[in-house]
């Protein structure tokens, strides 16, 4: 079996985002920027089906400018086997992603393709969603646990009120949520095998998909600063404030 | 000319960080206050393959170069967590085994030491030879086809927690060689060995390795003890200065960046009047001063381990980077404490804790005069100055 996982490129999630001056989006000038949390724990489940013997090879795909190549080399030096960059120095929103995800699961017939629930850039949420509709398979979104049987899957998924677990017929797409593994970090001889793993790159022109974007992006603002709160000196004074200014209770 | 890292090397450099997710600065400084070693994290670095990192591939290391442990080292310092055990063990012991010992000293050191089951101390400091490592006294006199040690070593960095120790003695009388360079002999001790005695140094500085004074009253050495040969081990160390100052370096940019992040990060939300405080200038400035003079640092520790992997003479580099590391370290957490306030000197906070170890830089393991006596001299031209 083989599994496909798709990674972002994001800003790093410790760094402090900060919003270009004309509001037309967060700069990414010299800062870092590493994979999507959620597609490393996507990569971590896929290396793990695959150490359990139920996969025989796990194919990265990532798709923007060049440097996501270090991106791929990331999830190569954790452990999986090649990959793919579908190259664009265009912004590729989330339903073209899905599309070009689909064009390459075609070439590579993937019986499970892994994907984050969401990148922690955007926060769309939709990807993993489309593509299973594009594809006309099953999926699993939020995935906590995922078993890997024969000819098909069994996904523990946290729902609001407990946990569902579904069972799919193969091929499927799964997006995973942060719960499900802790994800490796690269241990120095697989950082040295990594970079004599496979590569490809294929410009996206080549996959002749509609890349065309269908949102534009009015303005990007900071989220509003909060105000200091404030100390109350005895317990009646809070009970008053939450009842006469908050109107709470 | 190219300062970009490549992947391999960008992987390694944030290495660090990753580990940190696990053993992170609050671990570090709760064993060090414990008076115990980062045994879980040594141990991890080995299963994860970097403690190997310059050990050629054929005996099992990455074949990498002293940039790339540099790049560990700062990196694991950017995330506050590094450990002097890289310098007395990849530095200074494993390496210089993969590079000059027998095959039956690779067989016997490298897998263990390489894998984290072993650590290493290096010893080097007696109580009359610090700067002047030509006065040592230690000595081994031949005993059959091996040899007696007597003598004793101070401010052994982890001899507690070091399963071996890779030793300078004299093998021929100071007032015999033609050269005070010769008859100086390295051995590869085994801390089990009779005759090893040693007492801790009380020291006033926040760290996981303790310091000691190692005594030795006739410890028996055999041949396979002797790493390279007899009467001519002062050669080979000089193979490890270089590497020690660039790695001295290192730890330095990489914990005044810790401590300037935290800085950064405490002026950003704390407000005394209406702005934040990193708005003013006088809280600014000494922060963007520190920043510059850590990078310049950093870069001259790039450059000298650059030259030391390409086999260029990096005298003048190592001590540059060493001297400039520690200074802008120094300067650098002397801003954040300022920046920080009271809260500088609080346990909470601990910024404080970081001082000791980066002032203690400037000292050890080369003082800052001898650093600059050597540009002075050897870059510079000027005359001798002891």
């Amino acid at each position: 079996m083989k599994i496909l996982v798709a990674v972002k490129r994001v800003l790093d999630y410790n760094v402090k985002a900060r919003v270009k001056a004309d509001k037309s989006g967060v700069d990414l000038s010299n800062v870092k920027m590493s994979m999507n949390p959620f597609d490393e724990i996507a990569v971590e489940e896929a290396l793990r089906i695959k150490e359990a013997g139920k996969a025989d090879e796990v194919v990265v795909v990532s798709i923007g400018v060049s440097q996501c190549q270090e991106t791929i080399r990331t999830a190569l030096a954790m452990g999986a086997d090649r990959g793919i960059l579908v190259e664009t120095d265009q912004e590729i929103e989330p339903l073209a992603v899905a599309k070009i995800l689909k064009a390459v699961a075609e070439k590579e017939s993937p019986q499970l393709a892994i994907l984050g629930k969401q990148a922690i850039d955007d926060d769309s949420n939709v990807t993993g969603q489309m593509l299973a509709a594009l594809m006309d398979c099953a999926q699993a979104t939020f995935a906590s646990k995922v078993e890997v049987g024969d000819g098909k899957v069994d996904v523990t998924r946290e729902i609001d009120g407990g946990l569902q677990t579904l069972s799919l017929s193969l091929p499927a797409v799964i997006t995973t949520d942060l719960r499900l593994n802790e994800p490796r970090y690269a241990k120095l001889p697989n950082i040295m095998k990594a970079k004599k793993k496979p590569l490809d790159v294929i410009p996206v022109a080549d996959l002749g998909v509609d890349i065309a974007p269908r949102l534009k992006t009015l303005k990007v603002e900071e989220p509003p600063e909060r105000s200091a709160g404030v100390m109350v000196e005895s317990v009646a004074e809070l009970v008053d404030k939450l009842k006469n200014e908050a109107k709470v209770i | 000319m190219d300062f970009q890292l490549t992947e391999e090397q960008t992987m390694i450099y944030e290495y660090g960080a990753k580990l940190a997710q696990t053993y992170d600065r609050t671990y570090w400084l709760e064993q060090a206050k414990e008076g115990k070693y980062l045994d879980e994290m040594w141990l991890q670095m080995g299963q994860d393959g970097f403690l190997g990192l310059m050990v050629e591939e054929k005996y099992g290391g990455a074949g990498l170069g002293i940039f790339e442990l540099a790049l560990l080292m700062e990196g694991m310092a950017n995330a506050g967590i590094a450990t002097l055990m890289l310098l007395a063990g990849p530095a200074m012991f494993i390496t210089p085994i993969a590079k000059h010992g027998t095959p039956e000293q690779r067989a016997f050191y490298l897998p263990d030491a390489c894998a984290g089951k072993t650590r290493s101390a290096f010893m080097i400091t007696e109580p009359d030879a610090g700067t002047n490592s030509m006065r040592i006294k230690t000595f081994a006199k031949r005993d059959g086809d091996g040899f007696l040690l007597n003598g004793s070593k101070m401010f052994i960095t982890g001899a507690d927690i070091a399963d071996h120790a890779l030793l300078v003695a004299r093998t021929t009388p100071l007032d015999q060689v033609t050269r005070k360079t010769e008859g100086f002999t390295l051995f590869l001790l085994d801390m089990k060995s009779a005759g090893i005695q040693m007492t801790p140094i009380e020291i006033s500085i926040t760290a996981p390795e303790k310091q000691y004074m190692v005594y030795f009253d006739n410890v028996k050495l055999g041949p396979e003890h002797v790493l390279g040969e007899v009467d001519k081990g002062f050669q080979l160390l000089f193979d490890s200065l270089n590497p020690e100052r660039i790695l001295i370096a290192g730890m330095n940019t990489g914990f005044g960046r810790y401590a300037l992040d935290k800085a950064v990060e405490y002026a950003n939300e704390r407000k005394i009047f209406d702005a934040p405080i990193g708005a003013y200038q006088g809280v600014q400035h000494p922060l963007a001063i520190a920043k510059t003079e850590i990078e310049l640092a950093s870069l001259m520790m790039r450059k000298a381990a650059w030259m030391f992997d390409q086999g260029i003479d990096c005298g003048g580099e190592s001590n540059m980077a060493k001297y400039a590391a520690a200074e802008a370290a120094i300067k650098a957490v002397d801003a954040a404490i300022q920046t920080h306030g009271g809260n500088g000197f609080t346990k909470e906070y601990g910024i404080f804790d970081l001082y000791p170890l980066v002032r203690l830089s400037r000292t050890a393991p080369i003082n800052r005069e001898v650093v600059l006596s050597y540009i002075g001299e050897h870059v510079m031209g000027l005359p001798r100055s002891y």
